[in-house]
């Protein structure tokens, strides 16, 4: 971990029209939020919207925020300046990915908790379970976008297939697929935690130990890609 | 013949002119000029005279939107069904995902790529107008969704004919659903290459693109289904399926097609209103692009 380059690193995240997108998600959630409150009472409304937080906003903040720190470097070729300081590859990927993580939990795990919170205050538990199982989730996402954006530049949509079709459209055919499937592994903590939540069916052992290793397997690879990086031109 | 020695006559001469023996040939029209930029913006979405790398994308994106109705049409052939599994207009509501993906991905090819690399300067400085350049690359974009959206319905028809479905039935549905496709097409073209040419940053264009598509769509269909249930604000439903172009999509297959979908409009005037914002939404876009373009031109 490198405080400078964790710096930078936020700033590209935050900086100009990104940090506008970014912050337009979670606070579109919190406006439907709110909608909802007026239009129903009872726990469908917060089963569509906590549902629409997992499996929308929070990917599509992580896949921000993670190709944010990495993508841009590598399209306009700046990242040899970065990769020429006497800086390991690793702590450059770790740096990186604690950046585009704290992006994630402020913006989409966060969001979750004050959305159930939002809907109904009666059961801060459950909003907290939330909270947490979106910040599992969360990590798992930022650091396997992190891994496809070191991999290929074609990371953004490989990463919107992987959540929107891959765990979206094959997900809700092929029900195998939720071991497969980070938002699962996060709706299965959160239901660990509070019986409120749903549970994903996928036993919590589980999904802490899938979370966990492909979470430090893909910083791991984004260190070990960045060691042995070739730039590529424009196509 | 002209003499080479003749200069070249006032105002003819286009960016350069050194001195050196004159271009003498027939000059072509702008229109010329425009068409061969949408035919080359239509191949290059796809692809095609790029390098073979930029052609996996797409190819395997279209792949991926055709296979479910190449199934479909197994299914219903070999099962001898008497209807499609699936109607024309509703595939496209099933596919939505991939489609949003594919033209987020492919309007940074066409907006993006010569805003960011600065030939752009090097179109403006042709007889085509900015605005003539903007609706060329608009038209390539929308060639290409409709491609993308036209050829599952084709295959569906083609499998509804060859099992000897109704041809009279067959044949105005597949109509429907082509009228329709086409407003969904002028629509997403419209979004995706607004923000395209915004956003020349290739990854942010596309998720920006992704993000205002897919989240205005999950808000709506959170509303919907939750105002379908609860029988006194159906109203609120149909207000809330204006504000999406998935969910105008929806709300008017289930209207027209007689798709089973939450709440779709009612009335003929709400039928109306989602067809007249659909396209003021597309115009709406156009404008905003050629816009964008006649700026870039004149700083």
């Amino acid at each position: 971990m490198n405080r400078t380059l964790f710096r930078l690193s936020v700033q590209a995240v935050a900086g100009r029209r990104r940090g506008l997108v970014l912050l337009v998600v979670p606070v579109a959630l919190l406006v439907l939020a709110l909608v909802v409150k007026g239009l129903a009472d009872g726990d469908t409304g917060l089963d569509a919207t906590v549902g629409l937080g997992f499996s929308l906003a929070l990917p599509l903040v992580a896949l921000l925020a993670s190709t944010a720190v990495l993508g841009p470097e590598v399209d306009d070729g700046s990242i040899v300046y970065l990769l020429s300081k006497p800086v390991s590859r690793h702590v450059i990927a770790v740096s990186k990915y604690a950046a585009a993580w704290l992006t994630t939990m402020l913006l989409g795990a966060l969001p979750l908790g004050v959305v159930a919170l939002v809907l109904d205050a009666s059961e801060p538990g459950r909003a907290a379970a939330l909270g947490v199982g979106g910040a599992v989730a969360g990590t798992v996402y930022s650091a396997l976008f992190l891994g496809l954006a070191a991999l290929t530049r074609h990371a953004v949509v490989i990463g919107l297939l992987y959540t929107l079709f891959w765990e979206g459209v094959l997900g809700s055919v092929l029900s195998g697929i939720r071991y497969l499937s980070v938002g699962a592994w996060g709706r299965e903590v959160a239901h660990a935690l509070s019986p409120l939540v749903g549970t994903a069916d996928v036993g919590t052992v589980f999904a802490v130990v899938a979370a966990l290793v492909v979470t430090l397997g893909s910083v791991w690879f984004t260190g070990d890609r960045l060691r042995s990086f070739t730039l590529r031109g424009d196509e | 013949m002209t003499d080479p020695s003749t200069p070249t006559p006032e105002g003819r001469s286009v960016i350069h002119d050194l001195g050196y023996r004159p271009y003498t040939g027939t000059r072509m029209p702008p229109a010329t000029i425009a068409r061969a930029l949408v035919v080359t913006g239509f191949r290059n979405a796809f692809g095609l005279g790029r390098s073979g790398r930029s052609k996996i994308l797409p190819f395997v994106l279209l792949a991926l939107n055709l296979l479910p109705a190449v199934i479909v049409g197994g299914v219903a052939a070999f099962a001898s069904l008497d209807e499609l599994p699936i109607g024309y207009a509703e595939y496209a509501s099933t596919t939505q995902v991939l489609l949003g993906i594919f033209v987020a991905s492919q309007a940074p090819v066409l907006f993006s790529r010569d805003l960011r690399h600065g030939t752009i300067a090097l179109y403006l400085a042709r007889p085509l107008r900015s605005g003539a350049y903007a609706l060329a690359r608009w038209a390539s974009l929308l060639a290409a969704t409709l491609v993308f959206l036209v050829l599952p319905i084709v295959i569906l028809y083609a499998v509804a004919l060859l099992i000897e479905l109704d041809v009279s039935d067959q044949t105005r549905e597949a109509a429907k659903a082509l009228g329709l496709a086409v407003l969904l097409a002028l629509s997403l073209a419209g979004i995706a290459g607004l923000i395209a040419s915004w956003s020349t940053r290739r990854g942010f264009a596309v998720v920006a693109t992704i993000a205002l598509l897919v989240i205005a769509n999950g808000v709506v269909t959170v509303i919907q289904g939750i105002s379908s249930e609860s029988s006194g604000s159906t109203r609120v439903g149909e207000v809330a399926g204006l504000f999406s172009p998935y969910s105008l999509y929806r709300g008017l297959i289930g209207a027209w097609a007689g798709a089973d979908t939450p709440t779709p409009p009612s009335s003929t005037g709400m039928e109306l209103a989602y067809v007249a914002v659909f396209v003021g939404l597309s115009a709406a876009c156009l404008v905003a692009l050629v816009a964008r373009y006649r700026r870039e031109a004149t700083s």
